[in-house]
């Protein structure tokens, strides 16, 4: 396949035309932030954290499902995007419940990372405090939607690598919420295959196995990926 | 999407004519997973609201899953998964219930009961809906006291009907 040329934060590239410029930052080590973004299932661009300015382009544009063209001029990391990034991380605290001190996922949280990433000392938008359910109803595992930050990387996993499709979405706007079947207690559910793709995928403390105790919780996302492209090797 | 894999859903009901009614159209749709809203309006058509247990039976005949239903009945404002009071009367307006009478039933439950089409008592006993054909033309007019068809009705009944079922007069 013949390479084209784009900048890079100044940096002149020779990549593979058809990738996203997410796909290629990462390869050269440039550091852009995502949260909805796993690899090995559909990116859907719906969090807004891997922006990118993109020269030509008023508007910023999503890394993870924009493909690069021929001398695209990039930008990852200007005074605008840090903004836009500490705005979209303060607003997935806001949104529900997160309290790190008392989570399965403290230390092992991409929440958590992405706060000490983009510098959030502080939230300058009032907190929702929405009232969330904690499903404990199946056998293994916990879903606690005050931490769900509504990636959907668990509805993706579960349908795409799994095959199962337990979760999807329900309602619009602040009252959206994971649903297993009806939004029936998980435990109940009719498809889930208790896997614990979901949790993997998850990257905060909002589903987690009940043999865990607090702060204790190592998630490996990482798995899905390898376990996509083993299913694609093998024979 | 096409769909190939659909087979008529063995369980599918002999009784209630509002689900034969969502079966025709299922079938007509060719069980393709696409036409879910089209259905879903049938459905809500048919009932006024839609219960799980007939989102259990689209979602198995157009082989969707139960969440992905789920999420598509929760997205539209138009839909509804409750019905309104704890004990409904649905009067079919369909043409050919019009015809025989439905709005003289209307009338009726609106005398007795101060209720207009879609609103409930202030306990929220009983509420009264509307729906368009729910497949028992040959019954017109036809009402639905809680899950309840009735065929034929006269105004006197359905009041009677109601009292029975609520204690509410
Ligand atoms: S455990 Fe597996 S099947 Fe069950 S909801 Fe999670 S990903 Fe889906
Ligand atoms: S439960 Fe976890 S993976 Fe699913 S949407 Fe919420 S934060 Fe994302
Ligand atoms: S990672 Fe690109 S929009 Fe979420
Ligand atoms: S018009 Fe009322 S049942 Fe068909």
């Amino acid at each position: 396949m013949n390479k084209i040329p784009v900048l890079i934060d100044e940096k002149k590239l020779e990549v593979d035309p058809h990738r996203t410029i997410l796909e290629v930052c990462r390869e050269h080590d440039i550091e852009i932030l995502t949260m909805c973004h796993l690899k090995g299932i559909a990116d859907i661009g719906s969090c807004r954290l891997c922006l990118v300015e993109v020269e030509g382009i008023n508007k910023l544009m999503s890394a993870c499902t924009t493909k690069v063209t021929a001398n695209m001029v990039i930008s990852t990391a200007t005074e605008r995007i840090k903004k836009y990034q500490r705005i979209t991380t303060e607003l997935f605290f806001a949104e529900r419940n997160h309290v790190c001190a008392v989570c399965v996922s403290n230390g092992s949280c991409e929440l958590q990372e992405l706060g000490y990433k983009t510098g959030v000392d502080n939230i300058r938008y009032p907190h929702l405090f929405p009232q969330c359910n904690v499903d404990t109803s199946h056998p293994w595992y916990v879903m606690d939607h005050n931490r769900c930050i509504m990636c959907t990387r668990c509805v993706r996993v579960c349908n795409e690598v799994e095959g199962a499709h337990n979760w999807d979405i329900k309602n619009r706007g602040h009252q959206v919420r994971i649903i297993s079947d009806f939004d029936t207690p998980w435990g109940a559910s009719t498809t889930c295959t208790s896997c614990g793709k979901c949790l993997h995928a998850c990257p905060t403390g909002a589903i987690w196995p009940k043999a865990i105790v607090q702060g204790q919780l190592v998630k490996n996302p990482g798995m899905i990926t390898e376990l996509v492209e083993k299913r694609k090797m093998r024979l | 999407m096409k769909s190939d894999t659909a087979v008529p859903v063995k369980d599918a009901p002999k009784t209630d004519p509002r689900l034969k009614l969502i079966a025709a159209r299922i079938k007509k749709e060719n069980y393709k997973p696409d036409a879910l809203i089209e259905i879903l309006h049938t459905a809500q058509g048919a009932y006024g609201y839609l219960p799980i247990e007939v989102l259990t039976y689209i979602a198995k005949a157009l082989h969707l899953p139960p969440s992905r239903v789920f999420s598509t009945v929760t997205f539209y404002h138009f839909f509804s998964l409750k019905s309104k009071g704890e004990h409904t009367c649905i009067v079919c307006t369909g043409t050919a219930c019009y015809v025989k009478g439905a709005q003289a039933i209307l009338n009726k439950l609106e005398q007795q009961f101060a209720l207009k089409p879609g609103q409930v008592t202030k306990d929220n006993k009983l509420g009264v809906q509307v729906a368009r054909c729910i497949g028992a033309c040959g019954l017109a007019p036809a009402v639905v006291i809680d899950n309840d068809v009735q065929g034929k009705v006269n105004v006197e009944e359905i009041i009677q009907s109601i009292n029975e079922k609520t204690g509410i007069l």
